[in-house]
Formats: C-alpha cells, structure tokens, sequence
C-alpha cells in the first residue's frame, strides 16, 4: 500500500468501520512504515475521538418537555378539526349526488315531453266529469287563492268537472293541473249549469288581472292587486266563452 | 388514572414506529407520546448541531412532529425508516431555517471550502486533548462552520452514529456521495483544528509521501 492509498481509507481506519482484514492489515503497516501516513492516522484517530466527545456530550440533549405538550395540544385541536372536515365533505358528496339526480330527472323529463304526441289516443274525448257550478266551493276558493304559499298544505278537493281539449296536451301540464286548486266554473252566459254540463267545448287557460275576481264576486287582497291570477276559460262549440273557473 | 396511562404507553414502548404512526395517523395521542420521546432527541440533536441555535432546534422539531400529524401518510417504509424520514424532513426545515436567517450559503457553492481554510481556529492546538471541555467546543465550531452538504453528513455519520445507508436515505442521494462528502468532511475539519503552520507542514509532508 502507498501513501495514497492510505489516504483513502484512513477516515475508515480511524473511525473502526468495517473494511476488509487484509486492507486494515496493509494499511497499518503502511503507517508503521511511514511517519507522515502514521502521523495522519493519529490526526484522523484524535479527531475521531473529538468528534464522539461531542457526540457523547450531546446525547443528553433532549427537546424541552413543554414542546411534547404543545404537541399533544396541537394533535387534540387536530382531532376536533378532523370530523367537521369530514362532515363537510359528506354534505358535498350528498348535494353532488342530488344535483346529479337533479340532471338525470331533467334529461328524462325532457326527452319524454319532447317526444312525438300520439296522435289518435289524443284526439278521442275521454270520458270526465263534467264542470260542475257551486257557489260554494268558489267561497272556498276565494278564501284559498288569498293565502300565499299554502298550495301543498291545503286538503285535495275532488276534481271538478272539466272539457277535455282537442289539442294535444303535454303530460307535465296534466300533471301541473292535477296540483292546482280551482273554483268551480262560474257560467258567463245565461246558460243553465245542466247545458254546459251538455255541451261540452274546450278550456283555454288565461292569465287575468286580479281584480277580475271582484268582478264574479270574489275578494281580493288588495296587497297583490296588481298580480295575475290564473284562470280557465270554457268555450263552447261556437267559439263563445261559456264559463270561468279561477285558479291557483 | 395516570398510573393506567404509564402502562398503556409502557405497552406501547414495545411497539415499533411504523405501528406507532400508523396508529397515531389513527387519532392514538398515546402512540404519538411514545413515538415523540423515543425520535424526539434525535431530531432535536440534528438540528441543534446543524444550526448551533436551540431555538431553531426547538422550532425544527416541533415543525418536524407536526408534519408527521398532518403528512404523516406520505411516509412509504418500503423507503427507509421512520427515523431516518424524520431526519429527512428537519433536514428540510433546518436549511429553510438557515437560509431564513442568511446563515446557510448556497448549496453547492465549493467556494465555502476556501473559506473554511481560513476560519481556522486558535493558536493551540486542539488535537492535542480533544477530550477537554473547550476542545470539544472547539469542534462542535469547527463543524457548525463547514459547508452544509458536508456538515450534514458529518452530522449524521458521525455525531448521531446514522449509517452510510440510511444517510444516504436521509440525504436522498448515493452511499458513494455520503463517503467521499464525509471524507472531504473529516479533511476540512481537521485543516480548521490544526494550527496554520502545522497545515502547512502536512501539506508539504503529504506531497513528498510516496512510500
């Protein structure tokens, strides 16, 4: 072994790794040999030892106890702060499910409304009952369309008598029908209930002021005067508006 | 009550660490009490004898553990050990800290060997007795004040007794790197120990020394 090979294993003479037996072999009786290489092996074997010196006085060096502490704080915080994340994501998981089932239903809805009406199951006049005229029930009514945002809450009342159209229906409009609450018809000409209930004709839904309902004797809240109230006009075979009904 | 929590932890001692941070991921305060104390010292240490300053090793250790809290998931034991990845993340935090308070030159910068050459020291010799309290000060100098990829490996070789391997883990580079960085390590520290004229004398001795 020469003088820089020596150099090379020296750090690892000193510091007692592991190294082959006959390397350690050969380079101590290389520093046997030479001054200057046994002279770098005590330098290398003092600052070895300097270096464990410090390493020996540093190993009692510990973290100051208040930081465990402060820790354990931050952890329990840490575990508070951990269900609401949760919590919250699960309300996000919940409105992206409802907003897709939202979608769905939209997609479905609109492909049936738009699909082509069949025709001749829509020209036939089904069989329904006949508007049937009560002064009555248009009480109620009247007492019903001035309470705002009770539609849901009210009591169902049997469907009232009602002309089928010739034209074709959208089945959502049907369905829309089936939720409102109407009054019965109040007759706009001098015919008898009993010939309107004869007759037959078609059903025109109109927007009107709400003040028209002053004019069959209804009352109005006159804090929505300026309001439409929705209304179905019966006609009848000749194209002369027979009857009204109001709705809401 | 608290005799009961001693012997919880004291059951928990004999857990290893990925079972404690595994189990501390899972909300156990206990495992992270017990894995706190048994990494605690050696994460202190590091940074202290990196940086010199034990409020930055306060701050780097408790960086440290709060990192394992919050990204403790993202430790992969196909990779090291827990240990050696605490190690990993206060060195992170040691060199933000430094460069933080212009203490750490850039890396790499070879420039800073120079300079350690010329920062040597005192007039006596400290490897005449390493083992007395102002020598050992002396080195603990001598190490803060070498460039930083070579007092790191210094650091962890030799003072915190890491092996080449799981330095190189630590250091996220080759066992061959950790050896020769702590070669040129060991060779700047002891030009900073000797006296300048003892430097120059085993420089020239080195070059005549072909035997």
């Amino acid at each position: 072994m020469n003088c820089q090979r020596f150099e090379t294993v020296v750090s690892e003479l000193a510091r007692g790794q592991m190294m082959a037996a006959e390397q350690r072999s050969e380079a101590l009786a290389h520093s046997d040999e030479c001054d200057d290489c046994a002279a770098r092996l005590g330098d290398e074997q003092m600052l070895t030892l300097g270096l464990q010196s410090l390493a020996s006085e540093m190993e009692s060096l510990e973290a100051p106890r208040e930081l465990e502490a402060k820790l354990l704080e931050a952890f329990r915080a840490r575990e508070v702060v951990v269900p609401i994340a949760k919590r919250s994501s699960s309300r996000y998981w919940l409105a992206a499910i409802a907003a897709m089932l939202l979608i769905a239903i939209s997609v479905v809805v609109f492909r049936w409304s738009n699909r082509p009406a069949e025709g001749p199951r829509q020209l036939v006049k089904q069989e329904e009952p006949k508007p049937q005229i009560n002064d009555k029930s248009n009480e109620q009514f009247a007492r019903d369309v001035e309470k705002p945002d009770v539609e849901d809450s009210l009591p169902q009342r049997p469907k009232p008598k009602r002309f089928h159209p010739v034209t074709p229906r959208r089945p959502e409009v049907a369905n829309h029908v089936t939720k409102e609450i109407a009054t019965d018809f109040i007759p706009l000409s001098y015919m008898s209930a009993a010939s309107l209930q004869q007759e037959g004709g078609q059903i025109i839904r109109v927007q009107l002021p709400r003040s028209a309902l002053a004019n069959f004797g209804l009352p109005v809240n006159m804090d929505r005067y300026n309001e439409k109230v929705k209304a179905d006009v019966l006609y009848g075979v000749d194209g002369m508006a027979r009857a009204i009904r109001f709705v809401q | 009550m608290t005799t009961g929590l001693h012997r919880r932890m004291k059951l928990k001692s004999d857990v290893n660490d990925n079972e404690l941070l595994r189990l501390m991921l899972a909300g156990d305060e206990e495992a992270l009490s017990v894995l706190y104390r048994r990494r605690q010292g050696s994460v202190y240490r590091f940074a202290l004898q990196m940086s010199g300053s034990r409020s930055i090793a306060e701050d780097v250790t408790q960086e440290v553990f709060l990192f394992l809290m919050r990204e403790g998931q993202v430790f992969d034991d196909s990779k090291g050990t827990v240990g050696a990845f605490l190690l990993g993340v206060a060195r992170v935090h040691v060199r933000r800290r430094l460069r933080a308070e212009h203490r750490l030159e850039p890396l790499g910068d070879e420039s800073d060997d120079d300079d350690v050459f010329m920062q040597s020291t005192s007039d006596i010799c400290p490897l005449e007795d390493l083992t007395r309290a102002e020598t050992i000060e002396s080195v603990r100098k001598a190490v803060l004040s070498l460039p930083p990829k070579y007092r790191e490996v210094v650091v962890l070789c030799e003072l915190q007794d890491v092996s080449y391997g799981e330095t190189a883990e630590i250091l996220g580079c080759a066992i061959g790197t950790v050896r020769s960085r702590l070669h040129r390590g060991r060779a700047l520290l002891l030009a900073k120990l000797r006296p300048a004229a003892d430097v120059e004398e085993t420089e020239s001795s080195t070059v005549r020394c072909f035997a």
